[in-house]
This record gives structure tokens, C-alpha cells and sequence, in this order.
């Protein structure tokens, strides 16, 4: 990596003042999971004058319920959220959503406002200098997508405009399911950001001198049925093709409340409001399931080799509303299925 | 007086202290030929500064999981780690596991062996480093806690199904 100049910040305060003197030439640095593939790879036109390090900000790291409101602090671990028993037992989409990224050791240090921040993974925009990158885009302010008439198989069906690159983030999806709130902390100061409006065609909402300091969630008051669905090329350690989260309420055999959130369709994450308007009043069986799908994705536009994604988001959403259980990363090694090896 | 007060503040800013398999280790940060640079990784320092190229780095990109490394008990991939952010902490590598004393190999690198769970052997030390922080939060793993445990490590010689095995030998109540 090309050097760069390293700050420990060990306020909020602190970080906010480093992010605003180096005016927009500096990055936060939580897990490092996804910064230090943009300082390796050196994909954009700017390398960062310096990273500010904020690990050691203190009272940052916390899964805590405050008047009804679930409370996460920045820096709480991916690993944590996953494996939180409040979580599980009453956010249980996020706990999913927060075990599906990356792998195990990446979610032990991988944090969940770091995991809503991340850059995307666009193959154009990713491209590294050392094979003759960085390459040029909209997203970069120069030229138009590549990816229109290029590559674009893992791009976005719905809602694209000015750059199709998908919001890599699976906690993100959990988290407009349950209708979060980001707290931003600034030099105006303190804004709130729902996570749903979070994304811009070419961004984030966040200015040069902001940053995440907590994530907010609404009570969850009647007991819901929750599911992540992600699929995948590969299990293990891979970015979502498709996700999809849903919290179903069922009373007396009608459904009451359906909410359901997509990912990797769009460059934010979209809320199925047809789908979920659709579902409320119905029982929910195969044909209902079947035609919340159809509703959820009617709007696709999809690119020139990206339709697959609208069969994988149809047919993901039906399994969660009908209860199937996802897929689990470990099932990447079919051990038990391999004619080669005799197992006990 | 004052300057000297402050050289000397920045010199104790300038170094970097964690331990390293238990012994204590004391960088500095700077762009010297023998310093640590604010841009180098852990799995760097670890095999160009201290000569510990146990720890194998394959992507360089956090996908494999070859360069797994123990820190403060918890398997984390050094190469996506940077040495100027590990002050105060406990690293683990391979090259800690066996008996400093005897030279008797961990368990679970005797077991890799018996086993043959690998063929190259370039992705084992982080298969192991990863096993060894399962067993060390779980002695009891069923197959499906080791598959999960040991999905961030790629191995290119398909050594997953020896590895399993090997894993559950060691494991208390295996095999
Ligand atoms: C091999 C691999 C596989 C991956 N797979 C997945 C996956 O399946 N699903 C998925 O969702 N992600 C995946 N990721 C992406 C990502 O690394 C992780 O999701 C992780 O959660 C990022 O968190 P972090 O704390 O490490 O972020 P960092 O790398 O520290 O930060 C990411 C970005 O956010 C900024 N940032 C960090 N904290 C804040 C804050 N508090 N406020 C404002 N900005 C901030 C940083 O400046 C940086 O630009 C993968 C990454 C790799 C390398
Ligand atoms: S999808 Fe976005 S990032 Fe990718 S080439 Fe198009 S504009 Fe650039
Ligand atoms: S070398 Fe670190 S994950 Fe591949
Ligand atoms: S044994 Fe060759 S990569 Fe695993």
C-alpha cells in the first residue's frame, strides 16, 4: 500500500475534527475489511492523504434498548450482532443479515456501520491500478457507466440511474426492514438518516466531516416471523446476487403486518410496498407468495445480462414468506454428498 | 528543554508495542528501512519484519484466509490488518503453537498431519489458526460448527474433507 498519514482518534469529536481538516482527502478506518481493498487497490482517482483510525473511540460498541428503541453503537462487531441474544431472539433478520457477509474472520472485526458504508463492488469501478486501473465511470464524476453496455450481471434491475452498482451491504437490508434510523455525527452536529434514504445514485448521504456513530431500530412489538434470504455463487464469502428480508405478523392464520426489503437490486435497498400491501389481509400460501413476487418486482428494468435477477428475487421471496429455511454458509462444502469420500 | 520534551513525547508516539507467540514485540513507525510504515499489514510485519513467514498471504485481499492469525484469541485475516492499529494486542501465529520447550506440535497440527489434510499446504496454517480459535471457544464442535468455523479459508488443493476430519479428531468427543 502507498503510504498515507495514520491518526488515532479516540473521540467522535475527534474524528469529526480530522475528517473535516483534511476536507474529504481523509477515510475512516473501523474494521479496515473493505478500507484497505480501496488503499490496495488503489481504484480510485484520489489515493486518501491519511486514515483516521477509530477503533479506540471509546462507548462506541454497544447492542443496548433504550425507550423501546434498539440502540447499536458504530463499532459493535458484525460477529457480535450475529451471534447477540436479544438479537436472535427479537431482530432476528439482522442477526441473519450480519452472519451472511463475508466469513468468520471478517465479521470479527467487521463493523456494522462499516458494513452500511462500504464502497460497491462494481467490476469497472473496483478495477486496481496494478492490472492497469483505476478506469473511469459516472460514479467517479468522469465518462458514463460501463457497466450498461458491459458487464452487468451482479447490477442493479430496479431503480438504477445514473450508475448501476448494487448496495453491497446485507446488514443494510435487515435494517430497512425494521425501518432504521442512522444517527450522523458532524461538525453542525448530530442528523438522523433513515437507512432507506441512506443511498444516493452515486453515494451516500454522508458529508466530507460526518460519520456514523449509532444505528437506531423501532420496538418490534408483536411477535413477528423474520427471514434473510441471501443467495449466492458461492456460499461462504461472497457478496449477495439477491437478497431478500421479510417480517411477516400472523393472526389467527391472516396475515397482519408483511414487510419485505430486496437487496443488491438497487443502489439502496427497496422496499417492496406493493408486495407488502398486497399481503396484508391475505392468508399466505403459494399462490399469494407467488403473486407478492410478481408485485415486488414489477418495476424491474432490468440490463442486458442481469434479468436472471429478477427469477432469483421472485423465487427467494416466495421461499421466505412460505417459511423455507436459507441456505446456510456452511453448506458450500457438500461433504456429505461427495461420492469420493466415505464419512462415518 | 521544551523541544526536547516534545521530541521525546513523539519519539514514544512513534513506536508501536504488542506481543507476538508471547513475546513482546516494539516497533517503530516511520519510513526507515527497519521501521514499520503506517501502510504496512500485519501479515507484512510479520513475515518481512520479523521473519515469521509461517503466516502465508495468498490474495492480499481478505478473500482466502490464508493469512489467518489469532488475535486476542480471535481469528482475524492479517492482511487486512494494519500493524500501527495493534498496540496492546496479543497475536497468535502458527509458529506459537507448537511447545516452545519440547518442540512437540499442537494437537491439531499433529492431527493435520495423520490426516493429510492438505496437499500443497500453503492455506493450513490458516486453516489451523482458524480451527484453533473453534476449539479453543467450543472443545465440542459438531461438523457443522467446524464448516462454519472454517468457512472464510480457501484451499486450492481441495483439501476441505481431510481437514474436516482432521479438526473433529482433535476435537474432545471426535471421532
Ligand atoms: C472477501 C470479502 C467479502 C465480503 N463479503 C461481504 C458480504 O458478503 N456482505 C457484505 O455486506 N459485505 C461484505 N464485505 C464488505 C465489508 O468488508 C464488510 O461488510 C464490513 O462490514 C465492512 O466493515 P468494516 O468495519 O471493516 O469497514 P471499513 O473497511 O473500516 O470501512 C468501510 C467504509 O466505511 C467507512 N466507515 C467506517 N466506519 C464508518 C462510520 N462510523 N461512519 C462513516 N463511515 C464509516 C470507511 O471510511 C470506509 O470507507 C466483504 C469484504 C471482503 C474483503
Ligand atoms: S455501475 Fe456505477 S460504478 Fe459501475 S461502471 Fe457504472 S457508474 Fe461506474
Ligand atoms: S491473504 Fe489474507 S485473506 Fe487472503
Ligand atoms: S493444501 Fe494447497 S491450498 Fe490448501
Amino acid at each position: 500500500m502507498k503510504p498515507f498519514i495514520h491518526i488515532n482518534a479516540l473521540t467522535v469529536a475527534e474524528a469529526v475534527a480530522a475528517l473535516a481538516a483534511y476536507d474529504g482527502r481523509a477515510r475512516l478506518n473501523a474494521g479496515g475489511t473493505d478500507l484497505m481493498g480501496l488503499l490496495k487497490d488503489e481504484f480510485l482517482p484520489e489515493y486518501p492523504q491519511a486514515v483516521i483510525n477509530i477503533k479506540n473511540v471509546a462507548g462506541l460498541d454497544y447492542i443496548r434498548e433504550e425507550q423501546g428503541m434498539l440502540q447499536i453503537g458504530a463499532l459493535t462487531r458484525l460477529s457480535d450482532i450475529a451471534s447477540s441474544p436479544l438479537l436472535r431472539e427479537r431482530y432476528g433478520a439482522l442477526a441473519e443479515a450480519a452472519q451472511a457477509v463475508a466469513s468468520p474472520q471478517i465479521r470479527n472485526v467487521a463493523t456494522l456501520a462499516g458494513n452500511l458504508c462500504q464502497d460497491v463492488r462494481c467490476c469497472y469501478y473496483r478495477y486496481p491500478r496494478h492490472i492497469g486501473g483505476p478506469i473511469s465511470c459516472a460514479r467517479k464524476g468522469n465518462g458514463p457507466c460501463l457497466a450498461v453496455k458491459g458487464d452487468n450481471r451482479n447490477h442493479a434491475i430496479l431503480e438504477g440511474r445514473k450508475c448501476f452498482a448494487v448496495c453491497p451491504s446485507d446488514t443494510a437490508v435487515a435494517l430497512a426492514l425494521f425501518d432504521g434510523q442512522l444517527l450522523v455525527a458532524g461538525s453542525a452536529g448530530e442528523r438522523r438518516i433513515a437507512v432507506r434514504d441512506f443511498y444516493t445514485p452515486l453515494g451516500n448521504q454522508l458529508g466530507k466531516d460526518e460519520l456514523v456513530r449509532e444505528i437506531e431500530l423501532p420496538a418490534i412489538t408483536a411477535s413477528t416471523r423474520q427471514t434473510f434470504h441471501k443467495f449466492t455463487l458461492r456460499k461462504p464469502i461472497d457478496f449477495a446476487v439477491v437478497s431478500v428480508a421479510t417480517l411477516i405478523t400472523v393472526v389467527d392464520g391472516v396475515c397482519s403486518d408483511a414487510r419485505i426489503a430486496l437487496g443488491a437490486v438497487a443502489p439502496g435497498v427497496v422496499r417492496a410496498a406493493a408486495a407488502e400491501e398486497f399481503l396484508r389481509g391475505r392468508t399466505i400460501d403459494p399462490a399469494s407468495a407467488a403473486r407478492a413476487g410478481e408485485l415486488a418486482l414489477a418495476g424491474a428494468r432490468p440490463l442486458s445480462k442481469n434479468a436472471y435477477k429478477i427469477e432469483i428475487a421472485k423465487t427467494l421471496l416466495k421461499r421466505a414468506l412460505l417459511g423455507h429455511p436459507p441456505a446456510k454458509p456452511s453448506q458450500g462444502i457438500v461433504h456429505d454428498k461427495c461420492p469420493h469420500v466415505k464419512t462415518k | 528543554m521544551a523541544t526536547a520534551i516534545k521530541k521525546k513525547k513523539s519519539l514514544v508516539k512513534n513506536l508501536v508495542r504488542f506481543s507476538v507467540n508471547g513475546t513482546a514485540v516494539e516497533l517503530e513507525i516511520g519510513t526507515l528501512p527497519h521501521q514499520v510504515e503506517t501502510a504496512h499489514t500485519l501479515a507484512h510485519t510479520l513475515r518481512e519484519t520479523l521473519g515469521l513467514v509461517g503466516t502465508k498471504v495468498t490474495c492480499d485481499n481478505g478473500a482466502c484466509g490464508s493469512c489467518t492469525v489469532l488475535m486476542d484469541g480471535k481469528a482475524v485475516l492479517s492482511c487486512m490488518t494494519l500493524t500501527v492499529e495493534c498496540q496492546g494486542r496479543s497475536i497468535t501465529t502458527i509458529e506459537g503453537l507448537a511447545d516452545p520447550e519440547t518442540g512437540r506440535l499442537d494437537p491439531l497440527q499433529q492431527s493435520f498431519i495423520d490426516h493429510t489434510a492438505f496437499q500443497c499446504g500453503f492455506c493450513t496454517p490458516g486453516m489451523i489458526m482458524s480451527a484453533k480459535a473453534l476449539l479453543a471457544d467450543n472443545p465440542s464442535p459438531t461438523e457443522a460448527d467446524v464448516k462454519e468455523a472454517l468457512s472464510g479459508n480457501f484451499c486450492r488443493c481441495i483439501s476441505h474433507y481431510q481437514v474436516l476430519r482432521a479438526v473433529m479428531a482433535t476435537a474432545q468427543g471426535g471421532e
